[in-house]
């Protein structure tokens, strides 16, 4: 397991009878990007969230070394995982530097007293943050509240990052400066699971990817081979996204 | 294939950039955005400097490869190399509408024009690159080739100093462009300041 920060094996996950996720089993290595693509109800953020232990799963889930037989969002958080789920979940009526310091209420909780420094971490990273920081979260434009939901996980100091639609909703100049900053986080250090429909801009940062279908890893790869497969370029990569791409106003 | 990643991504950059003009274009017309003149200029000139000088002279060593493995797409590397050689008149018409803008208000709609004709041909032009050109070198290429490509384009990048001997940061020129870019497509609006 050395060298691996996340390990899943045979992940399943049901809504009743119906399989949402079968037997998924990927992992992430130290200071890897790794993404998860695949067209919508693929069961991408269903995979997450049970690996987050949102949701009840079956199969193993080892995080940095030590296997979770139940894996639960409190712990999880407190060793060093942390999920910015699709709908960013900020708190419209608090302010931002509120917000931000709700991210490091667990490591607070547990001794640690550097959310000070940690903030300011957050701030170097996003200085527009640091600009509005006594104003509402309600107020933020879309981007603006992507960078505040990547910041209150980042004040959590997580060894591994999971992103749930990071480009969700977003024009193509904040996407590109969003997957920037992604970048960024992997030369800090920072693991990342990165789950996106927008297969063309994670395949472009990412190190290696799985393509999942129907609750499947159906393909699985370096993020460079993948990017080259005519079938993910014919699923994913083609003319139709293009064309979205370049034509969207 | 790193050279052929550097491409997608220089392409999908220089997309955000045509994206986030037009989205502008329209909200001036429409009386909801005051024109932010600086950004316009700053935001023709990334194409200019970035496009023209910096990913044009990569595509040029990557689509010289081509022939030299296969007969297959002539026409469009033909014509790819007259839109390429073209390129300084076509960045001229555009930055002559800007300036002529720039100098008289009254010509904001000539200005919009010549941007929707130069983005109307950027992006017929990315995407025969896209659809015709790279799948040849992906299906043609040998590994020595990529092995060298690869290298001549890592070597470009880490050259700052650009074709035109300036030393120009583009990712944080494009960062700035975002930062004052108006919300939805941006983090502001705030004045570009030089």
């Amino acid at each position: 397991m050395s060298g691996k920060v996340l390990v899943v094996k045979d992940l399943s996950v049901a809504y009743g009878k119906v399989e949402a996720v079968s037997k998924i089993s990927l992992e992430v290595g130290e200071g890897r990007i790794v993404t998860v693509i695949g067209p919508n109800g693929a069961g991408k953020t269903t995979t997450l969230s049970a690996i987050m232990g949102l949701l009840p799963s079956s199969g193993q889930v080892a995080f940095d070394g030590c296997i979770e037989q139940v894996p639960e969002v409190e712990r999880m958080v407190v060793r060093g995982m942390n999920l910015v789920p699709e709908k960013r979940e900020l708190f419209g009526t608090m302010t931002i530097e509120d917000n931000l310091l709700l991210g490091a209420f667990q490591r607070n909780r547990h001794g640690h007293r550097d959310h000070l420094e940690t903030m300011e971490e957050v701030y170097a990273l996003f200085p527009r943050l640091k600009e509005r920081r006594h104003q509402q979260a309600g107020t933020m434009s879309g981007g603006e509240r992507q960078m505040l939901a990547v910041g209150r996980a980042l004040m959590a100091k997580p060894k591994l990052l999971m992103l749930d639609e990071p480009s969700l909703g977003l024009a193509p100049l904040i996407v590109r400066e969003i997957f920037r900053i992604i970048s960024e986080l992997r030369r800090r250090g920072v693991s990342i699971l990165l789950v996106e429909q927008n297969a063309r801009a994670a395949l472009q940062v990412a190190d290696y990817a799985y393509v999942l279908e129907n609750g499947m890893v159906k393909m699985q790869g370096e993020a460079e081979m993948l990017r080259n497969d005519p079938r993910v370029i014919e699923s994913y990569l083609g003319l139709a996204s293009k064309h979205q791409e370049m034509l969207a106003t | 294939m790193e050279a052929l990643h550097i491409i997608g991504e220089e392409h999908q950059s220089l997309a955000a950039i045509l994206h986030a003009i037009r989205f502008m274009l329209k909200e001036v017309a429409a009386g909801k955005l005051a024109a932010d003149l600086k950004l316009f200029q700053a935001m023709v000139h990334y194409l200019d400097a970035y496009a023209e000088k910096r990913h044009h002279p990569k595509e040029d060593l990557l689509f010289h490869r081509l022939p030299q493995r296969t007969a297959d797409g002539a026409e469009a590397l033909a014509k790819l190399g007259l839109q390429h050689a073209a390129a300084p008149q076509r960045m001229a018409a555009l930055e002559q509408a800007l300036a002529a803008y720039v100098a008289d208000n009254s010509r904001f709609d000539n200005f919009a024009r010549a941007f929707e004709t130069y983005a109307e041909f950027y992006r017929e032009h990315m995407m025969l690159e896209e659809d015709v050109v790279l799948p040849l070198l992906r299906k043609h290429l040998t590994a020595d080739d990529w092995t060298e490509l690869d290298a001549a384009f890592r070597a470009e990048m880490a050259d700052k100093s650009g074709k035109d001997g300036k030393a120009e940061d583009f990712s944080a020129l494009f960062s700035r462009l975002v930062d004052c870019a108006p919300a939805p497509i941006g983090f502001g609006p705030r004045p570009f300041a030089n």
